[in-house]
């Protein structure tokens, strides 16, 4: 066997991949925190002191304590513990963070392929549509759905889904029309393979990098418009622990009762930051117009991105 | 609701709402306001919501506006803490007929309106006969009224079809105030005119601006030909400035940009201790915060468990001060209230054996119950939450739901009965120095809804509704035993609950004197009254 076949390809980037991503220090620390999160996430009940707090329980009796040996992140406006609370938070502003992403990418890409791939008026009417949802500002669409909807984790994901997914139908529709033009596509048009079997086998596959960089790098912006729009009153309902809740909350006692946003605040903070470090890593390693390790030049490098695409970036949302 | 502060969205987002909240804070707009203060002529007043949500018109608004509009309007008598009975204002004396059918007030000489009109009895009249004919507001204080007769310049005769103790009536804080009628100029678009932004009370301040939806929302100034005269140290102008966050507001005082605060939550407020440029106020009220439970919806005995499952001690504590247990609906202090009276205590066993009977509690189906309160009010929040928890112990579930005021109230209003909540909070507090508008208002029969959200009706608690009144006027001790009675029959229905009476804890800069809490008009300062 050679080195020339496409299973040895295949694995000869993985190889590389591997390699890039223990040399790559943002992955290694971001990844940490995002797994450190998880495991958070999923030991909740064992790691809360007072599990109960993070529901319906109340204890008026010790509101507003201070942080203590006994409530280590203090106690709220109703007696609950703080650190329980912020540890049952790692269930949900994530898990909204996932739902988001799972829902603008179920809708973004085949829109984004399909647009990409057939061009003429699907490309147009697509893209016209995606132009209308871009216009706006992302965080003031979301709020503007979040209004009309019921205040709910679901009418929050729903919100936060439809300002998403545009950005996603316009990257995969770049990369989508690239590839269609590619020889090897139009070799199976030219073999009679059907339509949807050369998007799903060839075009999808060859479009969605990018779409993994951007995906990992939105997760924390995802948290942090979640938690704007439960801040506001538009998401999570009370018990619910969601750090933007309980900061909108502890917001009237914060001069006084610091601990009550402080916490919370770093939960969204740590978490933002590990998935954006996480993301950022990614784009290292993915993106040809970066240096893998510093001082090897550009041209060294195997690139899984077509340079004439480099990834779009969204816009930061504040 | 009196509503008491409706909500606002705050228009910050969660990342930079403890730095936007410190930089607003610290920089804090100047206004000429502001300036003006330094020189010591400026009351401010800080207030969470808006104060001018109700409309101008003395005649009819029904809310918050009596804060600014106590100090534009005044009324023929005003109640007096200090002896517990009504004291002279626009009308220097009174007297009653034996059966408390006439009524004759001799008017202040010398009174003129912010118009430059001269107060006589013919305007006087004129004034509280606009007010009946609208209808609105609590304008069912001159309910008994008949004829008024303008027998002298300053001489008013009240012919009414029944007793009512119209002195104390005559002292309401909405609907009672003397206007000038003829203010637009009598082209019978006074409202309008009012609702510009204009008045035409006799107060000691009149209208300098009107900022809807700003934050310095309305600024008043002296009127000089007030008939109390302007020598002396006097505020002369008077300021409301809309803070929603309760931390700015305490940051806009320490830095003296604000010279009173209406509204704090007690930890913020109890972190002024210490702080000799700060006065701090705690006195009891007449206001008390009730969940109205939806009779329509609820029966009696899960109405009466949802009243045993609340932990009132629980609320009082963690209100830390801000509010004193309750006893039936009528607040201490106000005639009427009684301190022996069957209450509801926190007994999650009783709860449960009447859920039970009712085929619901623990192991049992769920009950489902939604709950409003009025957003941006952290006290209700937290009451919400933990009636939410003392529920959910008992397998209901409460979906509570902060909502701005007007739409709370239009919800509890809706005509489709499908569309209202099962539990309302609100806050209530009396329109006279008297408990009857806690019972014509939130308990008497209604056939569309307007602040009876509980929908209740009971023929029998109408009919004590329909003769307390005359009672007050003519017998106090059977006025007592029927205002007994009432909360008797009140608490064991159920109808509502009264979860707490609100102690007013108000701050202030400690170079102002003069100030004293009337729990007959809530939040007002009076501000002619305090010495710069």
């Amino acid at each position: 066997m050679t080195g020339d076949s496409p299973s040895d390809r295949r694995g000869a980037a993985l190889a590389a991949l591997r390699g890039a991503v223990r040399a790559n220090p943002l992955i290694t620390t971001g990844g940490l925190i995002a797994l450190l999160i998880v495991v958070v996430a999923l030991l909740a009940p064992l790691l809360a002191p007072y599990p109960a707090d993070a529901g319906s329980a109340t204890h008026p009796e010790i509101a507003l304590q201070a942080p203590s040996a006994h409530h280590l992140f203090g106690t709220d406006q109703v007696g609950r513990d703080v650190l329980s609370r912020v540890l049952y938070g790692a269930r949900v502003s994530p898990l909204v963070a996932l739902f988001v992403l799972v829902i603008a990418c179920a809708v973004g890409i085949p829109l984004g392929v399909a647009a990409g791939y057939f061009g003429g008026l699907a490309d147009e009417v697509i893209m016209r549509i995606t132009d209308v949802f871009l216009a706006f500002p992302p965080l003031l669409l979301a709020l503007a759905f979040a209004t009309v909807l019921p205040a709910s984790l679901t009418s929050l994901t729903i919100a936060i889904s439809i300002t998403w997914w545009p950005w996603y139908a316009r990257l995969i529709r770049g990369q989508a029309a690239s590839v269609a033009g590619r020889p090897y596509v139009e070799a199976c048009r030219a073999l009679g393979i059907q339509r949807w079997r050369i998007l799903l086998r060839h075009v999808l596959p060859n479009s969605v990098t990018p779409l993994i960089v951007q995906v990992s790098l939105d997760f924390g912006g995802v948290i942090l418009t979640a938690s704007a729009l439960s801040f506001l009153g538009l998401g999570a309902q009370d018990p619910t622990p969601d750090w933007g809740l309980m900061i909108a909350e502890g917001d009237a006692y914060f001069s006084t009762q610091w601990w009550l946003v402080t916490f919370p605040g770093l939960a969204i903070l740590l978490t933002a930051l590990a998935f954006n470090v996480l993301g950022d890593g990614l784009r290292d390693v993915l993106d040809p117009r970066r240096p893998l390790t510093p001082g090897k030049p550009l041209t060294s490098r195997r690139s899984l991105i077509p340079r004439r695409f480099p990834i779009p970036r969204r816009p930061p949302i504040r | 609701m009196k509503l008491r502060r409706a909500g606002l969205i705050p228009a910050v987002v969660t990342a930079v709402v403890a730095g936007a909240s410190l930089l607003a804070a610290c920089s804090g707009s100047e206004s000429p306001a502001t300036s003006q203060q330094a020189a010591g002529t400026v009351f401010t007043y800080d207030t969470t919501a808006p104060v001018m949500v109700d409309g101008w018109d003395p005649a009819t608004e029904y809310s918050d506006g009596i804060i600014a509009m106590s100090e534009m309007y005044e009324t023929l008598t005003r109640y007096n803490p200090a002896t517990h009975a009504v004291s002279p204002l626009l009308a220097t004396s009174w007297s009653s007929s034996d059966s408390a059918k006439t009524w004759t007030f001799h008017l202040r000489h010398g009174v003129y309106f912010h118009t430059g009109r001269l107060m006589t009895s013919r305007a006087a009249k004129a004034s509280i006969e606009r007010t009946i004919r609208l209808g609105g507001g609590a304008s069912y204080v001159w309910g008994a009224v008949k004829t008024i007769g303008t027998p002298g310049k300053y001489t008013l005769v009240f012919h009414l079809s029944r007793p009512a103790p119209l002195a104390l009536e005559a002292s309401a804080d909405y609907s009672a105030y003397i206007y000038d009628t003829k203010a637009a100029g009598g082209s019978g678009k006074l409202t309008a005119w009012l609702n510009a932004g204009h008045d035409a009370g006799t107060g000691p301040y009149t209208v300098q601006s009107w900022n809807k939806g700003q934050e310095f929302e309305v600024t008043l100034t002296k009127f000089g030909k007030y008939w109390g005269g302007w020598s002396g140290r006097h505020f002369t102008k008077v300021a409301y400035r809309v803070v929603p966050q309760d931390t700015t507001a305490a940051q806009l005082l320490r830095s003296g940009q604000v010279s009173f605060i209406e509204q704090i939550n007690p930890s913020l407020w109890s972190s002024f201790k210490g702080d000799q440029s700060i006065r701090l106020v705690s006195s009891p009220s007449w206001q008390n915060l009730l969940a109205q439970l939806n009779t329509q919806r609820l029966g009696l005995k899960v109405r009466q468990a949802i009243a045993y499952a609340i932990d009132y001690k629980g609320i009082l504590a963690a209100l830390r001060g801000a509010g004193v247990a309750a006893s039936g609906i009528v607040p201490r202090g106000l005639f009427g209230h009684f301190s022996d009276l069957p209450n509801y205590s926190h007994d999650k066993a009783r709860a449960a054996a009447l859920l039970k009977a009712a085929g619901y509690g623990p192991g049992r189906k769920p009950l489902d119950l939604s709950l409003t309160y009025t957003q941006g009010d952290s006290d209700e929040q937290v009451v919400a939450t933990i009636l939410k928890s003392d529920l959910a112990t008992l397998n209901v579930h409460v979906n509570a739901q902060s909502l701005a005021w007007p739409t709370q109230w239009a919800k509890a209003k809706s005509s489709s009965p499908a569309g209202r909540q099962d539990i309302f909070f609100e806050y209530w507090w009396p329109d006279y120095p008297d408990p009857y508008s806690w019972f014509s208002n939130l308990l008497k029969s209604e056939s569309q809804p307007y602040f009876n959200l509980s929908y209740y009706s009971n023929p029998s608690l109408d009919g004590m509704i329909g003769k307390v009144e005359s009672e007050v006027a003519t017998n106090s001790s059977a006025a007592s035993r029927l205002y007994r009675n009432m909360q008797v029959t009140v608490l064991r229905q159920a109808p509502l609950v009264d979860l707490y009476t609100k102690n007013y804890q108000y701050a202030m800069d400690s170079g102002i004197s003069g100030f004293r809490v009337n729990p007959a008009y809530p939040n007002v300062v009076f501000a002619y009254d305090l010495k710069p």
